[in-house]
């Protein structure tokens, strides 16, 4: 039988991180400029996919990079950091491909409906939509909405991959740890975060209905509501991944 | 490993991630799939019946990463259990992969036409004859480079995930890059082309999809011939970049050796980050001197 008290006890520290990683993870979603489906057809700015979709890809970047680095070198810094950087560079090179299109494929520039200026290069906007859109292509400021949206979900991601992984090694009583490198372990861990980051993802996306430019756009003050409804559902989460993920290390990894 | 030979390898994934992309986009352009089918969706019930085929199984990253991982589900069993060479066994996993996503095709075309009939949408069974094994084809190289990528990446890189489940996340990814850059080709110029260039999509015209072809009536494959010369490559070259930067910039500084090696990758990372967004601020400012404003300017002066 195992020891729930024990198990629990000891990485408290843990699942906090994990809460704290699924709110940053929705306060995330909000950063990110989706313009959904209307996108695709250069009708509203931002890029053209659905928010859940497109956080997802960016977090799942996140996590392969972490998983990659966390193998390598277990310093928390570094894998964060790592997380962090690997969804920012998956966000960019679609941000700039996406770009390309918008300007050589449909031929209409990158510009915002929701401000009158762009609050970073202060370029007019209103007098660039074209007639009948919500604005077209990813603006400089959606661009760095993305970008922080990009690092703020891969460090949320990777703190809970981090988090789990460290769970999952604890020395407990009377077991012998598992290693980092353990298929069964990083399977379980990898696959419990990526769930763990739709759920999280989806939260947000009843705030953001569709589309949202960025921290410039007027849904993006609704991202408190998110973040406390991520961190309430988070606490369950973390909770039953940790018994989880370290029953499976008593139980030797299988 | 050899830092030469990651890089050999990092050069072969980056290749075939290239290929992904733009597979899949032309996929999903040949079908009609992800956000810009909305159109050809909703073309009927506006009074336009067309002959585009039109499925959407689920948006572009769950498909993918439900083709991904049948194909390299069934390829790790014939290497495992049975003892097949990779190689061998990755195309036949890509093969079964590309027969689910077949049978996935019929059904949903079969189902959305169907479910259309009072608007007068005809089921066209010719078409669906001849779009399916083009899909599928597109659907069976998608899966067996994106198959190469993470076998490539778990076997030689020894990245730490297993083989299916990395094989699974890259195929959301692909779905995820596919759905956001290559399909604005298609959703926004092909299915438009009557419309002005240089212009969003006007929301009046929503539905409003080109319905006659060059030789006949539009279908998806016309659709697929005009995007492979753009938004198909790009999109390759955007999921090409997406796993190459992400992988090389622990290659060329490797985590291993330290944490200062660990952050000087993620620096690399930024900097890459900041260059792109420096270029995209360069096209934001070019394309707006170039094409110039769609109103005057009539606010300012009072």
């Amino acid at each position: 039988m195992i020891d729930l008290v024990g198990l629990i006890a000891p990485n408290i520290l843990w699942i906090l991180a994990i809460v704290i990683g699924g709110t940053l993870i929705s306060i995330s979603v909000h950063f990110i400029p989706v313009g959904g489906a209307p996108a695709a057809m250069a009708q509203a700015t931002g890029i053209g996919t659905g928010t859940v979709m497109l956080a997802a890809g960016a977090g799942i970047a996140g996590i392969i990079a972490a998983g990659s680095v966390m193998d390598l070198n277990q310093d928390i810094g570094v894998v964060l950091g790592a997380a962090a950087v690997g969804a920012a560079v998956m966000l960019a090179a679609t941000m700039i491909v996406a770009t390309w299109i918008y300007a050589y494929g449909v031929g209409v520039m990158p510009v915002s409906a929701k401000v009158k200026y762009d609050p970073i290069t202060k370029y007019r906007q209103d007098l660039y939509v074209s007639k009948g859109t919500e604005g077209h292509g990813i603006p400089t400021v959606a661009y760095v909405s993305s970008t922080i949206g990009g690092l703020l979900g891969g460090l949320g991601a990777g703190l809970a991959y981090y988090a789990l992984m460290k769970v999952g090694t604890y020395a407990y009583a009377g077991v012998i740890p598992l290693e980092v490198h353990n298929l069964n372990l990083v399977g379980v861990v990898a696959t419990f975060t990526i769930g763990f980051f739709f759920i999280n993802s989806v939260i947000p996306s009843y705030n953001i209905v569709g589309t949202i430019e960025g921290f410039h756009d007027p849904k993006f003050k609704r991202w408190p509501k998110a973040a406390v409804a991520s961190f309430l559902a988070s606490i369950p989460l973390g909770i039953v991944a940790v018994i989880a993920v370290g029953a499976l290390a008593f139980v030797g990894g299988l | 490993m050899e830092p030469l030979i990651s890089m050999g390898v990092l050069a072969l994934i980056g290749a075939a991630a290239t290929i992904a992309g733009a597979s899949e986009d032309l996929e999903s352009d040949v079908g009609s799939q992800s956000n810009a089918n909305s159109q050809v969706q909703l073309a009927p019930q506006m009074g336009y019946v067309h002959r585009i085929y039109n499925k959407a199984i689920a948006g572009e990253p769950v498909s993918n990463a439900l083709m991904c991982t049948i194909g390299s589900t069934g390829a790790l069993v014939l290497i495992k259990h049975f003892g097949f060479s990779p190689l061998f066994a990755l195309v036949i996993g890509a093969l079964i992969a590309a027969m689910v996503h077949g049978s996935y095709s019929v059904t949903a075309i079969m189902g959305r036409e169907a479910s259309q009939a009072r608007f007068k949408q005809p089921i066209y069974l010719d078409l669906i004859r001849s779009h399916t094994p083009t899909i599928m084809a597109f659907a069976f190289l998608t899966t067996f480079s994106t198959e190469v990528v993470s076998y490539l990446m778990v076997y030689s890189l020894a990245h730490p995930f297993p083989f299916v489940l990395l094989c699974f996340l890259w195929g959301v990814v692909v779905g995820s890059v596919g759905s956001a850059t290559g399909d604005v080709h298609l959703g926004a110029e092909r299915q438009f082309q009557q419309q002005p260039f240089g212009e969003g999509l006007n929301a009046s015209q929503s539905g409003n999809i080109v319905r006659k072809g060059e030789s006949g009536l539009r279908n998806g494959i016309d659709n697929l011939w005009f995007c492979s010369k753009f938004g198909g490559p790009m999109t390759g070259v955007s999921f090409g970049m997406v796993v190459f930067l992400g992988t090389w910039i622990i290659v060329v500084f490797d985590p291993a050796k330290g944490v200062g090696m660990g952050w000087l990758s993620n620096l690399l990372g930024m900097v890459i980050v900041i260059v792109f967004g420096i270029w995209n601020w360069h096209i934001e400012k070019e394309t707006r001197d170039k094409f110039g404003p769609f109103k005057e300017d009539k606010g300012e002066e009072a």
